[in-house]
């Protein structure tokens, strides 16, 4: 440490770099923090925690019991502990919950800072609605009524020119809501309902739930959408054009090898059952199956899956929308969590199958990263974090959040603090802390462990050795 | 430290591989010491304790929890070890977790659970603050899943309080009672002041008057007397002087004399106890100004004393006696009991009366004695403690007479009584019923109701009466060895059988020399030397005669023992296949006796707690569920139908 700061000082390292090692020292010893306490006023399970973008300060968490809460994680409301109040509380700024007036009637899902500033925030809930709050008169400004229980909302970080809230429901369609008009802008088909048991060949993973679990704005173009269906699906959307753009195949592996320049736009029927036929190998079964969809070309459907488009079958599809019929899945069941990595390069998403898969974002290539994981939560949506840098992702396992190296999809650290399952977790990459909240109501701070003068003011009433013999 | 490790490890399986309830203190004490000298052992003991705590067996997860503890409690390192993995000791110990239970035995289970909760609330209070991860056990048990914690501190903190409390009420009461003290100190000290000067006064009228019977040189005469007489006789007569120095009550001053029973009565029921009161009020009242209470307490305790030497005179000058008439009945029973003592031991006396004026003359000689000391030749009557009395002589005789009769009867029907060893079995000596309830213990309320009637039976008595009596051998009075000794005198050593000096003990005479019976050995003969001829001769003659005599006998015994050789085979015969067949089952028995003796007394295992025990109703379900049976009900009940169907429509099968 020292030696790094006269480093720093003589010039040798240089700021950024000294700036980063400091901060990747810090997240790698992350540890559950005895001094800061986020007190939850939550009755029901976390569903969802961001901190705000701008300043890094406020945290938002949703919760079961239809109530979100902010958190100022700067400064503690109060101290207690002996010694000088060791533990710092953090208590909610405020909550809004089933007794506010226009609060949510059922489990909030999902709460986002708009991103430019923390004057607005939106939740979506199991009760259908997407409400838009001003943080300072906690009062709803917004509503949006959803045709399903609303499962994920998301903002794109990096957008200027539009202002669009897409959610993701128990509907297979991906709906934007736009705040500046108050209504839906676009309606994204594409998923499909989940197929059938007997569908998925050797899987046997049954998903109750159905529709979108999962959405997520690029971080890099603004106009970039990814989403993740209960059908196993991954797929992009660039909002300027109709239908989908990339389907993520869990089986299209070759990094090397570029798709060729002009199947998509000429001959889409040949690009799918191109892109189908690379990994037969893998799950041959289904992709016979799909196979002879695919070449039916929308004629021989499975009775399962409905068409979003309402025009008879053989009608021929406008040529944006002919990736809908391609069924390539990124995950065997559901995909339960997106998280693209901060310089938008690389999708990382985790499924009901408990794989998680890291993606090639420019090509749609799975990277095969292997991360050894043990079981993830199938039934619910999980949020999953990365630090900035790229270098971890924190995955909620159960009532564990892991920490893997992206690249190498090592478990470098597990954190162990909830009894039940995490659902999510949030990385603040400015304090280099790490929040989680599970089902066990909790909102868990791990921060990096403190200097050793800090450690040694604990007062004389410290945790000492105690031998009595 | 490789084998080290080893140690901590063995002695942690070791001291969890047990049935009892705890751990082995010498087992704990050892870990503890070796754990304490290093890091890595401690690290190895907790990966070990933590390794224990999922084993399938309550048993060992208890003890293991119970060493945890005592670990946590000590080292620093031990907690931030075992913190760690918190959730997963609390879903182990606690068993939270409804597809992870607590394996079998079940009431070790439950305790563990007790405990678990126990010890994580006492590890809050204590590390809570230096340990997010206690706190969130804690928190998540209490709160979420509303585990009920024992609350050992708040429980502490509120009987403190109570007590606290309780304190203070007494004080405040304390305190009144000191007030009302204060305000009436005086009129009470008036009170008692008048009482005391009261007693006073009527003992010294009393007093003179009783002064004026006595006579002066009656004193002087003593004393001449006094100067040639046992000790024993003196102390008689000091005591008797007292008495007489007593003022007796009488006609004249019965007045004033119940006058001062009354007075004394009042002293000693009323004032002594309210004065002893007031003086533990004083003594335990806390004051902020303490001269006061210290001045009444001197008062106080001066008036004590004073009542107490009010009390002493009046005791001393004997009219203060509570009453006549219950001095008599005291001396009544006197009377009686020693008259009791005595008719016992003559056993069913036919003159009662008779006797009791016996033994009234022996007993009440002290009465005698004060009424005799007013007259003079009384007190030399006494003086002589051989002199007969006329008038008693005869009485005297007749009670010598009953006595030495009394010692005869008792022998003789001691000598018929079986003795019987003293048990309690003797408290119900002939009593036919026993009533069961009545063993002086109150069972009533305490273990629900109670029958007092309940009697146990005489037949149950008696068979619970049944005593063996063990036979004792009569030990007979052993002989000293009687061997003359070479300083002279004869060994007085008393052995059974041999002296280890003389040899074996054989019958001797005064001497010392051994008698003999029977022939005389070849030692005498040498002896004798002179006689040798003649006993030779003697000797020839017997022995022919006797070789004669044994010939015809043995003729004559011929036959028989022809007789009884072959009976004695067959019964031998008999003998041996009878022994054979006890031989071999008693071995049987007892080797299967000593084997079911084996396993009973072999020491509990881990694995014996796990075993179910099978119970009454599993071999009833086993007899009743089983296919046949339940197959053989069906059959029954379903012919009953068919019969019913059949004749309900007999056109239709």
């Amino acid at each position: 440490m020292w030696r790094e700061i006269s480093g720093r000082e003589t010039g040798q390292t240089r700021p950024s770099s000294f700036h980063n090692r400091v901060k990747s020292n810090r997240t790698a010893s992350l540890q559950l923090s005895n001094h800061k306490d986020i007190v939850s006023p939550h009755r029901g399970s976390i569903n969802s925690l961001q901190v705000d973008l701008t300043e890094g300060r406020y945290l938002l968490s949703a919760a079961s019991d239809a109530s979100a809460a902010v958190f100022d994680i700067q400064r503690a409301t109060d101290f207690q502990g002996g010694g000088g109040g060791i533990i710092a509380k953090h208590r909610c700024l405020f909550s809004v919950d089933k007794h506010h007036e226009t609060g949510h009637k059922y489990a909030v899902s999902s709460a986002i800072w708009y991103p430019v500033d923390t004057g607005l925030f939106v939740t979506g809930s199991y009760d259908h609605y997407i409400k838009v709050w001003d943080t300072n008169s906690t009062q709803v400004v917004m509503n949006f009524k959803m045709p399903a229980k609303v499962y994920r909302t998301a903002m794109s970080p990096v957008a200027t020119s539009h202002m669009l809230i897409a959610a993701g429901t128990e509907d297979v369609q991906v709906r934007l809501c736009d705040i500046s008009s108050g209504a839906f802008a676009h309606t994204l088909s594409g998923h499909r309902v989940m197929f059938g048991v007997g569908d998925g060949g050797e899987l046997m993973i049954l998903v109750t739930a159905d529709g979108v679990m999962t959405v997520e704005w690029s971080t890099s173009n603004e106009w970039v959408l990814v989403t993740g269906g209960c059908d196993g699906a991954i797929r992009f959307w660039d909002i300027r054009r109709a239908g989908c753009y990339l389907v993520l195949d869990q089986s299209k592996s070759q990094l090397g090898r570029r798709p060729p320049i002009l199947p998509r736009s000429v001959l889409n029927k040949c690009s799918s059952s191109k892109a189908l036929s690379v990994g037969q190998s893998v799950a041959p079964k289904s992709r016979v199956q799909q196979k002879r969809n695919a070449a039916g070309n929308g004629i021989k459907q499975a009775p399962a899956s409905r068409a979003p488009t309402k025009g008879p079958q053989k009608q021929r599809l406008h040529p944006g929308m002919l990736s809908i019929q391609d069924r390539a899945t990124a995950h065997y069941g559901a995909v339960t969590g997106l998280k693209v990595t901060d310089d938008g390069m690389y999708l990382l998403s985790a499924g009901s199958d408990s794989r998680i898969r890291l993606w090639d974002c420019e090509s749609g290539h799975n990277t095969l990263v292997n991360f050894e994981t043990v079981r993830l939560q199938t039934s619910k949506p999980i949020q999953l974090a990365t630090t900035d840098d790229s270098i971890l992702a924190f995955v909620p396992c159960m009532t564990a959040v892991k920490a893997f190296d992206i690249w190498s999809g090592k478990n470098l650290l597990t954190f162990r603090g909830h009894y039940e399952s995490v659902n999510c977790c949030w990385f603040s990459s400015k304090d280099q802390e790490l929040y989680t909240g599970g089902n066990d109501r909790q909102i868990l701070v791990w921060s990096p462990s403190r200097l050793i003068s800090d450690e040694m003011d604990t007062g004389p009433t410290g945790d000492r050795d105690n031998w009595s013999d | 430290m490789e084998e080290n490790g080893g140690k901590v490890r063995i002695l942690i399986e070791k001291a969890t591989n047990s049935t009892a309830a705890e751990v082995d203190p010498r087992f704990l004490k050892a870990i503890k010491s070796v754990v304490r000298h290093s890091d890595s052992e401690l690290r190895l003991a907790a990966e070990t304790l933590m390794d224990l705590m999922k084993r399938d067996h309550s048993q060992v997860r208890y003890l293991t929890l119970l060493i945890i503890d005592e670990l946590f409690m000590r080292s620093k390192l031990f907690r931030t070890i075992v913190v760690e993995n918190l959730d997963q000791l609390l879903s182990l110990s606690v068993g939270f977790r409804r597809n992870y239970p607590l394996p079998a035995p079940q009431a070790v289970a439950a305790a563990m659970r007790k405990k678990a909760i126990e010890f994580l609330e006492k590890w809050n209070s204590s590390f809570g603050v230096h340990y997010r991860q206690i706190r969130l056990g804690f928190d998540y048990l209490k709160y979420t899943l509303r585990l009920q914690f024992p609350n050992l501190q708040a429980n502490a903190a509120r009987i403190q309080q109570e007590r606290r409390e309780r304190e203070m009420r007494t004080k405040e009461i304390l305190l009144n009672k000191f007030e009302t003290l204060k305000e009436n100190f005086s009129s009470i000290k008036e009170e008692i002041q008048s009482t005391v000067d009261e007693i006073v006064e009527c003992l010294e009228i009393v007093r003179d008057k009783g002064e004026s019977l006595m006579p002066g040189p009656l004193d002087v005469e003593d004393e001449e007397f006094e100067g040639f007489h046992s000790s024993e006789l003196r102390q008689i007569r000091l005591d008797s002087l007292k008495e007489g120095e007593k003022i007796h009550e009488s006609a004249e001053n019965k007045v004033v004399f119940d006058t001062l029973r009354e007075l004394y009565k009042l002293l000693v029921s009323k004032h002594m106890v309210s004065v002893q009161e007031w003086i533990s009020v004083l003594i335990r009242v806390e004051l902020a100004d303490n001269r006061s209470r210290d001045s009444m307490l001197k008062e106080l305790i001066d008036t004590r004393n004073r009542l107490q030497s009010t009390k002493k005179k009046c005791m001393e000058s004997g009219c203060a006696l509570p009453d006549p008439t219950k001095n008599d009945r005291e001396e009544e029973e006197d009377f009686w009991e020693e008259g009791k003592i005595e008719s016992t031991g003559i056993g069913s006396s036919s003159q009662p009366d008779e006797l009791k004026g016996v033994l009234s003359a022996g007993s009440t000689c002290a009465k005698v004695k004060s009424d005799a000391s007013e007259s003079g030749d009384a007190r030399t009557e006494f003086n002589d403690p051989l002199g007969r009395l006329g008038g008693e002589a005869e009485s005297s005789s007749l009670r010598t007479k009953l006595l030495a009769e009394a010692p005869s009867v008792r022998t003789k029907l001691l000598a018929e009584a079986p003795s019987i060893e003293w048990s309690s079995f003797l408290d119900n000596w002939g009593s036919r019923v026993v009533l069961a309830n009545q063993r002086g213990l109150e069972l009533d309320n305490h273990w629900g109701r109670v029958d007092p009637d309940a009697v146990i039976p005489a037949k149950k008595i008696a068979e619970l009466n049944l005593h063996s009596t063990v036979y004792k051998e009569d030990r007979d009075q052993i002989q000293p060895c009687r061997a003359p000794l070479r300083k002279g005198g004869l060994c007085q050593r008393s052995e059974s059988s041999v002296c280890p000096f003389h040899g074996p003990i054989v019958p001797r005479d005064d001497e010392g020399n051994p008698i003999y019976q029977g022939t005389p050995t070849s030692e005498t003969t040498v002896d004798l030397g002179a006689d040798l001829a003649e006993q030779l001769a003697k000797q020839a003659v017997k022995n022919v005669r006797d070789r004669d005599n044994e010939e015809s006998r043995k003729r004559k015994m011929d036959k028989h023992s022809q007789k009884r050789a072959k009976l004695a085979k067959i019964r031998e015969h008999n003998e041996a296949v009878l022994k054979d067949a006890a031989l071999a089952s008693t071995s049987r028995s007892a080797v299967i006796g000593e084997d079911v003796e084996r396993t009973r007394n072999k020491k509990e295992t881990l694995a014996s707690m796990l075993r179910k025990k099978v119970t009454t109703k599993d071999r009833l379900a086993q007899k009743l569920l089983n296919t046949r049976t339940s197959e053989a009900t069906v059959r029954q009940l379903s012919l009953g139908e068919d019969t019913n169907y059949r004749e309900a429509f007999p056109n239709q099968w």
